[in-house]
């Protein structure tokens, strides 16, 4: 029973963690109906960003997070207005070969920066856990938890509750509509990608404080968040968290009573089934 | 970071410092290699073109290759194949028909070798290669294929010698291993010898290469209260271990890994918490093991450092050990016939600074394991042949009072 209650608890605290790995990707795509390949290759640079933050100017990856983040922002903001903007009316094909372009450029130029080595964010209590009889909680994957419900909560406050957010709402309900109440798409959109970089950004943190960091991480993290974006909707930041607990769950599971070995083939099976049975996710608004 | 512009420039260089030679003297023995320089696995792909550099260098400088009486000098030709098996076999097939290159040198990895060797039989060149220890490379009754890493089926048959002397005697293992072809022989070795010494093996998981998550593994480990854990995988996934190790609390009397061990970038990565961790190694930098070119073993590890920044491992021995049969074999054959060198391959027999390098009817070089755990931030060699060299730390703590 200790076992199962242990496999649980580490399911739900990976799949928190695979939350915020996947709400840029959802907030991109629903928003711009651009999916991002290369979203991966961001999460590769945010931890990147937040390494060389914690081995060269010595900060701790929790307050480089949001330093990370601001960077990701900037450099998404940039990307969308000068590189991805002018795809946006093209068809969807042509945005996900350019992201697929990105993704290659990304990971050949991170080898050539920061060479094949493999890196750890790794400050002294990144291996403490709390214990509560003889069940034991790491504390970063915990924290990356919290973060992860903390922004998603936020997310969804803010495209609720701020003008920027209804905005970007509305931008991607009607694009006549809202430029005749004055939205400025351009801007928007570049707002939008930036801050789905920067979820990214602050994602990729987290992953260098629990695994290792190498130039290619990217593409494996990217089909993850896929499918987390796909089983948990795109209308909505809450479905991309019970997405992520779902899928974190469901392969640990999976990894104790059937083998590890089938973990990736439980989690892209689930896939396949939301997408026959559930097509806009488990918390979407059904067709 | 100071490597920077030249790791800009280096395909540039490469490719100048291959062709210039070509030109100019037709004598010329050309050695073909596709090694992986970017992708995943670029990281151990690089001690193959820094080993085979630095061997063919040093050989070039002592005179070169004396074949009838006339002396040769050596050229490589390297491609990168980003990590990639299928680039890999066409730029083999490339070396051989285009590039005409006369012998061949082996790629990193086992699945890779087992794919180029198919290559290097179909032409009847032969390929030394220091990449992959599969024993599936090996039981094909290839001709052409040479290997000089230990066989994978018993990279732990020193470990669980070791494991029988070590007190406490651990009783209880857990073998866990990467779905690949190089992890599975391992698997596939070791399983009969711990039965064979006694242990209860209470678990035997195959978990997917690449796997980030090891929690659920690690928490079975625990529950299964496994003594000692053997593990056959990925540098990258023995870091995630480890890590994850530390914090579920996970503290077994040892654990042992096939790979990271003996490499630097895994001490580096890890920092303290590499401490404790055992794994093996066919090769250490001692002074007793003379060779030709570089004196011995130490010297050679003295002047890789110097050339490249960082210490050589068993894979870039084994990588010079490579170029240093081949023209072993050139010698012995008198010829530069890849079919008279390949003979003269399957009966080589010379001391180097990998150690002594004989084939055996497969192909297959048979070097001991030494056992080696990290002790204060630095490798140490625990159990040979003869018994234990240094007192192992065993049993590993627990985390928490490290």
């Amino acid at each position: 029973m200790d076992l199962f209650i242990q496999i649980l608890v580490n399911g739900a605290l990976l799949g928190g963690l695979y939350a915020v790995m996947a709400l840029g990707l959802a907030l991109v795509w629903g928003v711009l109906n651009i999916v991002n390949l290369a979203h991966g290759a961001f999460i590769m640079l945010g931890a990147y960003s937040s390494w060389y933050l914690y081995s060269y100017l010595h900060i701790d990856p929790f307050i480089g997070l949001p330093i990370t983040a601001v960077i990701m922002f900037v450099v998404g903001y940039v990307l969308q207005r000068g590189l991805l903007n002018l795809v946006i009316r093209a068809p969807m094909f042509n945005t996900l070969l350019i992201t697929f372009g990105l993704e290659v450029v990304l990971t050949y130029l991170a080898q050539i920066m920061f060479s094949a080595d493999f890196r750890t964010i790794n400050p002294e209590y990144a291996g403490n856990n709390l214990q509560f009889g003889h069940i034991v909680v790491p504390i970063v994957p915990l924290a990356a938890f919290g973060a992860a419900i903390v922004l998603t909560i936020g997310m969804w406050l803010f495209l609720l509750h701020t003008r920027l957010g209804m905005a970007i709402r509305a931008t991607a309900q009607n694009l006549l509509a809202a430029r005749l109440y004055g939205v400025e798409p351009r801007h928007l959109y570049a707002t939008t990608f930036g801050l789905g970089l920067a979820l990214a950004g602050a994602a990729g943190g987290l992953y260098g404080t629990v695994s290792q960091i190498n130039p290619y991480i990217g593409a494996t993290l990217t089909a993850k968040s896929f499918a987390i974006a796909i089983i948990g909707g795109l209308d909505n930041p809450l479905g991309v968290l019970v997405g992520g607990l779902f899928l974190g769950i469901v392969e640990s599971l999976t990894a104790l009573y059937i083998g590890p070995t089938y973990s990736d083939v439980a989690s892209f099976g689930i896939l396949v089934l939301v997408l026959i049975l559930r097509p806009s996710g488990l918390l979407g608004k059904t067709a | 970071m100071s490597r920077t512009p030249f790791r800009l420039f280096s395909p540039l260089l490469l490719s100048l410092l291959c062709a210039t030679p070509l030109a100019a003297l037709a004598k010329d023995v050309l050695l073909g290699a596709s090694v992986q320089l970017t992708g995943p696995v670029a990281n151990t792909g690089r001690y193959y073109r820094d080993a085979y550099q630095i061997a063919i260098d040093k050989i070039n400088a002592a005179g070169g290759v004396k074949i009838g009486g006339e002396a040769h000098q050596l050229a490589l030709k390297l491609y990168d194949n980003q990590s990639d098996v299928n680039l890999s076999v066409r730029q083999y097939t490339q070396l051989i028909s285009q590039d005409k290159v006369n012998l061949l040198l082996g790629p990193f990895a086992s699945n890779f070798a087992l794919a180029d060797s198919a290559v290097s039989e179909k032409y009847k060149v032969p390929m030394v290669q220091g990449g992959g220890a599969s024993d599936q490379i090996f039981s094909r009754q290839f001709k052409y294929i040479f290997g000089t890493l230990a066989p994978a089926s018993n990279y732990f048959g020193s470990t669980i010698n070791m494991l029988k002397e070590l007190k406490p005697a651990p009783k209880t293992v857990a073998l866990l291993y990467a779905d690949d072809a190089f992890d599975v022989s391992v698997a596939e070795g070791t399983r009969p010898k711990l039965k064979a010494a006694g242990f209860n093996v209470v678990m035997d998981e195959r978990y997917s290469t690449n796997a980030t998550d090891f929690n659920s593994l690690l928490s079975q480990i625990k529950s299964k209260k496994a003594d000692a854990v053997l593990v056959a995988g990925h540098e990258t996934e023995i870091l995630n271990f480890v890590r994850q190790a530390k914090s579920l609390s996970v503290a077994p009397k040892m654990y042992s890994f096939t790979v990271g061990v003996p490499s630097e970038d895994f001490r580096k990565a890890l920092g303290p918490d590499a401490e404790y961790a055992f794994g093996m190694t066919a090769w250490l930098p001692l002074a007793s093991q003379k060779d030709r070119w570089f004196g011995d073993a130490a010297q050679f590890a003295k002047e890789y450092k110097a050339k490249y920044g960082y210490d050589p491992d068993y894979h870039a021995a084994s990588g010079a050990a490579d170029v240093e049969a081949l023209v072993q074999a050139m010698e012995d054959a008198n010829s530069l016939d890849p079919q008279k060198v390949r003979d003269a391959l399957a009966k080589v027999k010379f001391d180097s600074l990998y150690g002594p390098i004989a084939f055996s009817q497969s192909g297959q070089i048979d070097l001991p394991q030494v056992v080696i755990q990290v002790q204060d931030n630095k490798v140490a060699e625990i159990y040979n042949a003869k018994g234990f060299a240094t007192k192992p730390k065993y049993p590993m703590p627990a985390w928490s009072t490290r």
